[in-house]
């Protein structure tokens, strides 16, 4: 099957029955997308789909093909980061990072739609989401100040 | 030690004895001479240390310490982790210690770096070394202010130079990086997705391996029958050893079918322990008390007090349910084993492997990959199997928990019942205090952190048992320390509210400990502790608490509605001495009461008969950023002090801070964690 993703093509010879995750992590080798339940309950495994922020570990790979997939890797423009990832980085909106791919996706799609969201809807848009190491503090004013550096932009 | 010394063009080795301990200890030798720093000839420094990152910001830390010192920029440092082939011996990363133990000995290789390097300068100057100092990577002087670049004094040498006994490390004055905020060396990595974990790491030919798991704790393998397995596609081999039964397979996926097509028959345990009796059986089957202190005459103090309180408090196992469930990769070369892996002690794994594989430890290496989260869990079981699948096929075998297995496999946090006796005097000053302590596994020590009482009492009795645990314990952050706190911090509530006096007076006319009266006297003054006001459904709370070396104190509000209960703020006192980057450190206290705020109100592992029954994040609640409070540190400490830990100590006071903040809101003591399914 074809699958778009950070703006390449890729030909992969699947089965339809494996998730988006496992395919992006094992055939493509796109590792920034974690695996953290497989229940779709913990967000790690977020990625866009024709920007809406989707948890590929609950996503057949089948129901992705010929979408627009973006992952963590492709978020940033080159050397430029997204503003969300230069947001986590100045605020240091995490500890371990394991769960950060999945905040800055979602906190991404969330600001593409509501460019300056109010508190309650970041932490709406972000409840999906488990940080155990607890950064949640700076996660919240990173968004905050993502949002923020848009509208002057 | 091939590889370090096949990096091209060192210039300058410093070499030391690795240090366990703050100040050197009879009790712990330190270990053999190892190359803790090099200065290659372009001028990049590379450190090394045995320590591992699991989301603290160790090699941040290490990193600034050694910039300070060397006076060069942030990034011109590499620290090399948790590779046993290339870092000097280390006992794991445990205790919130790093800054305290290999953070000073990086310090003290980098300034006898730095005095080599003005030794240097003051033969090539022909000048005398006291008119020399370092300044942004040269070696400047008031005569020459551009001075001589480092890279360029190094040129041509190849020195080793020992760690004299005494070296002279910056005082905090000096400082240009150290205390103050600053980005994470490893941000960029971290939010691109390029970091490598344990799950990610993949090595060339890795085939996927996933363990046959048993039904319960204790299960016996009476049959299996592994014939479908075999036949799905993908599958390399099933491998068959006693009971360990595992699947490889050219993927994941395949991998994980194929487990689920083995049919296997389990005699299981019968063990009768649940979550519901638990609390007394811990002290039905606690071996014998060990006693951590007895001083004065309790008896005598007792039939002397004014009022007696005697209360019996539980906790229950928790999940460490770090977000990377355990994975490991194991590659064979002939008898040597290489292990890439997300374990806290990397030597201590290389030495289980040795021991499992009968090899000598030279023969196995360990390499720490990043770590997403631990906590104090991923034991080296995982990467006992990986070597055991790897060794079966003659091929790397990468093997990755699924998050059932996490919950169900990796080892929580023991639950632990405590029986605390107190006596106070008609002034409300308390001259009795018994305590004992019940916490599950076989390790009494890990329940002695933090069972000592810090307050002012001349009679006292404590007392820390191990009990048979139905689960397997391991360790969390701060283990028995945050335990032992709510215990003790809930029970001085208990009588506070008895004699009919404000929880802080009572605390501090009990109190003459200098640095957690100042985390006391912070926090409650942050909070607006005097002037707080009673609302319906809105609680105030708190507690203080020691661990690893530090202080601190927490003052808690709460809303309690609908049977819920919600953290509105909490205001931290915090005192861990030099403070060495005060926004890790802040990261690290946020982070601490986040995840005791989820033992103190959801967090419990429900189990029967050796099953988890809540083996995920559906059926066990961890806090979500929906739930987060406002959080204030305020740090107490003197920066002549030396640092001790931050990691830990923030999660010690929390729990106790929130239930008697509940218990203020509802009127009902809080005896039990969780709180929220007792409301």
């Amino acid at each position: 099957m074809h699958l778009k993703v950070n703006d390449e093509s890729h030909e992969v010879t699947v089965d339809a029955e494996r998730t988006l995750l496992s395919v992006l992590r094992h055939e493509l080798g796109l590792t920034g997308t974690k695996y953290g339940c497989g229940e779709g309950n913990c967000g790690a495994c977020t990625v866009l789909i024709d920007g809406e922020a989707t948890r590929s570990c609950i996503t057949p790979v089948t129901s992705a093909g010929g979408r627009e997939i973006t992952t963590i890797e492709g978020l940033a423009n080159g050397d430029k980061l997204h503003p969300v990832q230069e947001a986590f980085v100045e605020h240091t909106a995490f500890q371990c990072a394991y769960c950060t791919s999945g905040f800055i996706m979602s906190s991404a799609a969330l600001l593409d739609r509501t460019p300056s969201p109010s508190d309650e809807q970041i932490q709406s848009a972000l409840s999906g989401h488990i940080c155990r190491c607890g950064a949640y503090v700076r996660i919240l004013k990173a968004v905050k100040s993502a949002a923020e550096q848009d509208g002057v932009e | 030690m091939s590889e370090q010394q096949s990096l091209a063009g060192i210039a300058l080795t410093i070499v030391g004895t690795p240090r366990w301990s703050l100040e050197p200890d009879p009790r712990t030798p330190p270990g053999d001479p190892a190359t803790l720093l090099i200065i290659d000839t372009d001028g990049v420094i590379t450190a090394f240390s045995g320590k591992v990152e699991y989301g603290q910001g160790i090699r941040n830390g290490f990193a600034m310490e050694i910039a300070d010192e060397l006076d060069v920029a942030v990034d011109s440092v590499r620290i090399i982790l948790g590779d046993t082939d290339l870092v000097p011996q280390d006992r794991g990363t445990t205790g919130s210690a790093s800054t305290r133990t290999v953070g000073i000995q990086l310090r003290r290789a980098a300034a006898t770096a730095r005095l080599t390097l003005i030794d240097l300068a003051a033969t090539r100057l022909e000048v005398g070394a006291g008119s020399l100092k370092t300044l942004d990577g040269r070696v400047v002087s008031e005569e020459s202010p551009a001075g001589v670049e480092y890279a360029d004094l190094l040129s041509g040498q190849t020195l080793t130079v020992d760690i004299p006994d005494v070296v002279e490390v910056k005082a905090v004055e000096e400082f240009q990086l150290m205390g103050r905020p600053a980005r994470r060396i490893d941000a960029i990595s971290r939010v691109t997705g390029a970091a490598t974990y344990a799950q990610d790491v993949v090595v060339p030919g890795m085939l996927y391996g996933k363990i046959l798991r048993p039904p319960s704790y204790g299960a016996k393998l009476a049959q299996v029958d592994s014939a479908r397995a075999e036949r799905v596609s993908g599958v390399v081999s099933v491998v068959q050893d006693g009971d360990f039964v595992g699947v490889v397979a050219e993927r994941e996926d395949a991998a994980e079918y194929a487990v689920e097509a083995i049919r296997a028959r389990w005699e299981e345990s019968r063990d009768t322990a649940s979550d519901w009796n638990i609390p007394a059986l811990l002290k039905e089957r606690a071996e014998n008390p060990t006693s951590l202190r007895e001083d004065g005459d309790l008896d005598l103090a007792f039939v002397s007090a004014e009022r007696v309180f005697e209360n019996t408090y539980y906790v229950p196992y928790v999940s460490n349910a770090q977000m990377e469930p355990s994975a490991s990769v194991a590659r064979w070369d002939g008898d040597h084993l290489t292990v890439w892996c997300a374990n806290r002690g990397p030597f201590a794994e290389r030495d289980s492997l040795a021991e499992m594989f009968g090899l000598d430890t030279s023969q196995v290496r360990v390499i720490a990959a990043e770590i997403g989260g631990s906590f104090g869990t991923k034991t080296p079981t995982v990467s006992h199997e990986a070597a055991r699948l790897a060794r079966a096929v003659d091929a790397p075998v990468r093997v990755s928990y699924d998050r059932a297995e996490e919950f169900g496999w990796s080892t929580v946090r023991p639950a632990a019942t405590f029986e605390v006796k107190s006596g106070v005097d008609a002034g409300g000053k308390i001259v009795a205090w018994d305590y004992t302590a019940f916490h599950a596994g076989e390790n009494a020590f890990r329940g002695q952190r933090g069972a000592d009482t810090p307050y002012d009492v001349d009679n006292v009795r404590i007392a820390v048992a191990a009990s048979e645990s139905p689960l397997q314990s391991g360790s969390y952050r701060s283990l028995g320390g945050a335990t032992n706190h709510f215990a003790r911090e809930v029970h001085m509530d208990e009588i506070a509210i008895g004699l009919g006096l404000d929880p802080l007076e009572f605390r501090l006319s009990n109190l003459s400990h200098a640095r957690l009266r100042a985390c006391l006297v912070a926090a409650a003054k942050t909070f607006g502790w005097a002037s707080r006001e009673k609302r319906p459904g809105v609680g105030y709370g708190l507690a203080i608490g020691y661990d690893a070396g530090s202080f601190t104190a927490q003052c808690v509000e709460v809303l309690v509605e609908n049977g819920e209960a919600r953290v509105i703020r909490v205001m931290v006192g915090f005192d861990c001495g030099l403070v060495v980057n005060p926004d890790g450190a802040r990261n690290q206290i946020e982070g601490s009461i986040v995840m005791g705020m989820g033992t103190a109100l959801w967090e419990a592992v429900e189990f029967d008969g050796g099953r988890v029954l809540n083996a995920g994040f559906a059926r066990y609640r961890v806090p979500r950023i929906t739930d987060t409070p406002e959080i204030e540190v305020v740090f107490t400490g003197d920066d002549d002090m030396p640092s001790s830990g931050a990691g830990e100590p923030g999660i010690v006071p929390i729990a106790a801070a929130i239930a008697n903040a509940v218990r203020d809101a509802t009127g009902t003591a809080i005896e039990e964690l969780p709180i929220v399914p007792r409301l």
